[in-house]
């Protein structure tokens, strides 16, 4: 049977080279100074999962930075894989872009060529394994990627929005209520754990006061992290924010982001 | 033996005769364009028979169904290498067939020892960037062929000809989906009505005329013996695929008269 494995197939093609050590065992590299492993550079970025009434909201702020500099302030680290699903990046974007590349056509050639779309398992699984491939580009630090996965399931035992979050070597974790990796996300997870125990549950919460509070929480690590950029209103520089849901997936629109932060108060 | 150059001849004649008669009553794909995009129709038994290869770009096939579901599956395989090397809007058809489809069905063709691909395709493309490319279809040698506002792969070239002949009629790209539906499936019935009706010694001028109700009754036929499939690329669908399979109630407009 020929192989329904889009990897596969660019591998038997030469087409998607393994990454290579570019250092011998035991030589020393440089690492980053964000949250991770030993010798695993995270970098520097805040992405945030929530589940809420009716799905969840993934959240990401828009700055791209390389050690203390800002390289970028509109970047995106939100990338719809498929008509129900999405993938939130922290890590290095070079690696991070072509993994959601990568998944995105990898479930696309699934579903064509088997008439059938991939199973949640079967997705997951695609995403550890890249992030597996990855593992040499990671422990040289140069190249972690932190992704998590934001999925709604339209029936089968696991209908509903769903939320799974990945480490580096790809093993892949199912949380319930919310997730939050990249350098600020030490900063709002208690925080955010706080407010889903003892202030209301995210999951009683409706859209307007969900989306508020991942606001809340993008600026909150923001002013602590200097990675993590802020709203900036001069040049209206909003957060990614997208809804996953039944209905599918959808952008909280820039007009939206614009009146939750003028409640809010913020960059005015 | 085939070191002599008329035995290899031989050997592809003998080839082409055997391709005849594998493919000798299958049933037509016929393609139109209409006011939203493309439409593909057919009838089978049972397997499908047209599918989505990439988001605006569309296979059907007539033959083995091992064979179609090989160039299905190395037109799929092309388009998302294609995609992921360069980016989803350098997959056109075009390039799909005249450096994928086409040279892969040749090189079997040709290779004497092998088996040669028992199909005969089309491929169609929603608003390709030369709109004479629109449809392409892929003969069982290899040969391929671009049309704009319709096309037609059939058992035979007789048949073909009448289908698009049929086709010729009643040209209409503003034509709505019903309506689209309605003229596919009537020239889809003259192509498989005129199936096996031989020309006589006088020549082409001996074959019977397909009468309408031949052509319900090879409606009938092929409602009883399984179903019409058809599907559209329709430019209209919010999603990044444009590929839709029509369903029953899509397709019970154009079907009524004949239940």
């Amino acid at each position: 049977m020929e192989s329904a494995d889009f990897l596969s197939i660019l591998k038997e093609r030469g087409q998607l080279p393994a990454p290579q050590a570019f250092f011998p065992p035991g030589a020393t590299v440089s690492t980053g100074n964000g949250v991770g492993p030993a010798g695993v550079h995270t970098e520097g970025t805040t992405i945030l999962a929530l589940r809420y009434r009716d799905g969840v909201l993934v959240a990401g702020d828009r700055r791209a930075t390389a050690g203390n500099v800002v390289v970028y302030d509109r970047a995106a680290k939100v990338l719809t894989v498929d008509d129900r699903s999405v993938l939130a990046l922290s890590g290095s974007p070079a690696n991070a872009y072509e993994i959601a590349r990568l998944l995105e056509i990898s479930f696309q050639h699934y579903r064509r060529t088997q008439l059938q779309e991939l199973s949640l398992d079967g997705r997951l699984r695609t995403l550890s394994r890249l992030l597996k491939d990855n593992l040499p580009m990671a422990m040289q630090g140069i190249g972690a990627v932190v992704p998590i996965y934001i999925t709604h399931e339209g029936s089968g035992p696991q209908a509903g929005g769903r939320i799974y979050f990945y480490d580096v070597l790809g093993a892949n974790f199912e949380t319930v209520d919310f997730c939050t990796t990249g350098s600020g996300s030490p900063i709002i997870r208690g925080a955010l754990y706080f407010l889903n125990r003892w202030e209301r549950p995210f999951a009683e919460r409706d859209e307007a006061e969900a989306l508020r509070l991942v606001l809340q929480m993008l600026e909150t690590a923001a002013e602590f992290d200097t990675a993590t950029g802020g709203f900036k209103s001069t040049a209206a520089i909003y957060p990614q924010v997208m809804r996953v849901t039944g209905d599918g997936i959808t952008d909280v629109s820039d007009a939206d982001l614009a009146t939750h932060y003028a409640s809010l108060q913020v960059g005015s | 033996m085939l070191d002599e150059p008329y035995r290899w001849v031989e050997a592809i004649h003998n080839r082409r005769e055997y391709l005849e008669d594998q493919l000798e009553g299958a049933s037509p794909v016929v393609g139109v364009s209409y006011v939203d995009g493309v439409l593909l129709l057919t009838s089978t038994p049972g397997p499908r028979k047209v599918f989505e290869v990439y988001n605006q770009v569309a296979f059907a096939g007539i033959g083995h169904p091992a064979d179609i579901e090989k160039l299905r599956k190395a037109i799929i395989d092309i388009a998302h290498v294609e995609a992921f090397n360069l980016s989803a809007g350098d997959v056109s058809l075009q390039r799909l067939v005249a450096f994928g489809l086409g040279p892969l069905v040749k090189a079997a063709f040709d290779e004497i020892f092998r088996s040669p691909f028992i199909s005969r395709v089309m491929v169609t493309e929603l608003d390709p960037a030369n709109p004479l490319e629109t449809f392409y279809t892929v003969d069982a040698d290899g040969s391929f062929s671009s049309s704009a506002d319709a096309a037609v792969v059939s058992d035979t070239t007789d048949g073909a000809a009448a289908i698009l002949e049929h086709l010729r009629g009643g040209d209409d790209r503003e034509a709505s989906l019903e309506a689209a539906l309605v003229r596919a499936l009537d020239a889809w019935a003259v192509g498989r009505a005129r199936a096996g009706r031989e020309p006589d010694e006088e020549g082409e001028e001996g074959v019977e005329p397909v009468t309408e109700q031949d052509r319900e009754a090879a409606v009938r036929a092929a409602l009883d013996a399984g179903r019409i499939e058809a599907a559209v690329l329709d430019r209209t669908l919010p999603t990044k695929t444009k590929f839709r399979l029509l369903a029953e109630a899509d397709l019970e407009g154009a079907l009524a008269p004949f239940r």
